[in-house]
């Protein structure tokens, strides 16, 4: 898979196919890596024993040194907790289906992108459309905020001109959970999009031809040669897409607030809620210790998955 | 590549351009916003398309809060630079040498990427105010940095990767040290490549906002926790918000209009080549 963004072939440089690697050297190795390994330590390994140290007390983030070992009380808490179920709820939800919207809006947009790739301008179209996956989170959630605002939002106004009745947005508890949907929609549709787009433009043009003198339909080409060639490429993207659910924080932070009731909680917002606004270490460290845990399985996928990548 | 229009390109285009006016409609919105007055912005009917000689949001944006902007480019520079300096001879060494875990590093360091920040949240406040860097852009410069680590060493191996290994072989015959390797061969040959890598960092640092949020309290507050301000339970500062927004996603705008094409790569880590 080469020089798959700009979709030409010529600058394509092969790649070594193995590398010998030097050995001996080895306490220079040891210096251009172990720097960066201690700092990842520092950053991952020991704030997860110190969350989970925590997540085994009843802890106030104000005062650390009074920490009364509990077990796992705070786990059973928000096990029992129905804030904390909703917010796992609601992220599951948000993931399954702001990936699902995602991929087929994507894999539509890719196929009308590559179909117009050979036209002057259509670079720059790609760059217009992209443009959401790259702008400030936070700025997204204000920028729907204004969309949408009951009172002074366009949406609102165009939905009246047209003759629909006004939305409540971000008030009522479902429509709440679709907008911020929505939101996640738009601002990531164009992430699956690349994904697929490289996916296909990796898909040889004899191989359609083949296709087509054989006679096949559209949906034998789609079955049988694009969804086989993406497969890979989309699974890699589904993971990421996981991951940043189960990060997700900026927007609802800005929008909701988890809001109206708990219709559009998530789990971090909720971890970010119990330690730095209720100063609940104990719990807050349970919720992200259980963050972790769910983050741990995806990335034992991911990181297999994209070694096969990086392997083909 | 390119080619005349033809006409069965017609329904892909006409798709293609409904759906860049989706993606852009509501970027658009708040950039017209920027130049509207209060009373405009909060107008039904909207006011459509503003004058745009009215610049005093910006005005009043950037009179007020400009050392927040400041911080802002402080920490994800500083956390670009710091990400680079330790990333590049972390990648150099993972392609180069063959030792024992090799690949359980490799591997180690990619999963770490998934680190969800929140879980690190209250160990990395517990020492930075330990520290005495609570509210201080130093720590923000380390958590940055620490986040983007992994993604930097991964995109980086894949473009050290593609450096020749016949010039390495030779400058280590000549006797240059591993450094010297490094630094005029490597460096020089995959510069674009890092260029894109630093790049990613910056926008990544740039857009960032939970850490900020409760690593910093007066002093050090980024540009988007300052802009999450002007949204609360009180008035709604509009004016701000747009011309804050504007400027706020102007590095990430530009760059995806002049990095495209490393787009792809830098969001797989480099597992796909551009």
């Amino acid at each position: 898979m080469a020089s798959l963004v700009s979709g030409t072939t010529s600058d394509m440089t092969p790649r070594p196919s193995r590398r010998a690697f030097y050995t001996g050297d080895r306490f220079q190795a040891a210096a251009f890596i172990v720097p960066s390994c201690i700092f990842l330590a520092l950053l991952t390994i020991w704030p997860f024993f110190y969350s989970v140290y925590l997540s085994l007390h009843r802890v106030r983030l104000t005062a650390l040194k009074r920490a009364v070992f509990v077990g796992f009380e705070n786990y059973w808490n928000l096990v029992t907790d129905t804030l904390f179920q909703h917010a796992l709820l609601n992220t599951l939800m948000l993931a399954t289906a702001s990936i699902a919207c995602e991929i087929i809006i994507g894999f539509v947009v890719a196929k009308a992108f590559v179909s117009i790739a050979h036209l002057r301008w259509s670079n720059w179209l790609r760059s217009f459309f992209l443009m959401p996956m790259m702008v400030t989170p936070l700025i997204v959630g204000m920028i729907f905020a204004y969309v949408f605002n009951p009172v002074l939002g366009i949406a609102n106004y165009l939905l009246n001109s047209v003759g629909l009745a006004p939305v409540s947005w971000f008030g009522d508890p479902f429509p709440a959970m679709l907008s911020i949907l929505l939101i996640n929609v738009w601002q990531w549709t164009p992430f699956m999009m690349l994904l697929i787009m490289a996916g296909l433009f990796s898909i040889r043009s004899d191989l359609y031809e083949a296709a087509r003198v054989d006679g096949a339909k559209w949906h034998h080409i789609l079955r049988f040669l694009e969804i086989p060639s993406i497969r890979g490429i989309v699974l890699l993207g589904i993971i990421l897409r996981i991951i940043d659910t189960l990060r997700f924080f900026d927007v609802v932070y800005v929008t909701t607030r988890g809001g109206p009731g708990d219709s559009t909680m998530v789990l971090t917002l909720y971890a970010y809620q119990q330690n730095f606004q209720f100063f609940q270490a104990g719990t807050g460290s349970a919720a992200a210790v259980i963050i972790l845990v769910i983050s741990i399985v995806i990335t034992t996928f991911a990181v297999r998955l994209l070694r096969r990548i990086e392997n083909d | 590549m390119t080619s005349a229009f033809r006409l069965r390109d017609l329904g892909p285009l006409i798709l293609v351009l409904l759906f860049v006016f989706i993606s852009s409609a509501p970027l658009l919105w708040i950039f017209l916003g920027a130049f509207k007055t209060t009373a405009q912005i909060i107008s039904i009917p909207p006011v459509w398309v503003p004058d745009f000689t009215y610049l005093n949001n910006f005005r009043d944006v950037l009179g007020q809060f400009w050392p927040f902007i400041v911080n802002s480019m402080i920490a994800t520079v500083g956390a670009t630079a710091l990400a680079l300096l330790l990333a590049v001879p972390a990648a150099f060494g993972l392609v180069n040498f063959s030792f024992r875990g090799r690949a359980a590093i490799a591997d180690w360091i990619l999963s770490t990427r998934m680190m969800p920040p929140i879980a690190a949240a209250v160990p990395l406040f517990v020492i930075f105010r330990g520290a005495g860097l609570l509210d201080t852009l130093p720590a923000l410069i380390i958590a940055y940095a620490g986040f983007n680590l992994p993604f930097a060493i991964w995109m980086s191996m894949s473009f050290i990767r593609r450096v020749p290994q016949e010039l390495i072989e030779a400058a280590r015959l000549e006797g240059c040290t591993w450094l010297r390797v490094l630094w005029e061969i490597v460096l020089p040959l995959s510069k674009s490549g890092l260029a894109a890598v630093a790049t990613f960092v910056f926008i990544f640092a740039w857009n960032e906002f939970m850490l900020a949020l409760f690593l910093t309290t007066r002093e050090a507050k980024t540009f988007p926790v300052v802009i999450s301000s002007f949204i609360g339970t009180g008035r709604v500062y509009w004016e701000y918000i747009t011309a804050a927004s504007v400027i706020q996603c102007l590095p990430p705008v530009l760059f995806t209009f002049f990095m495209q094409k490393h787009i792809v790569s830098g969001i797989t880590m480099g597992a796909v080549k551009d």
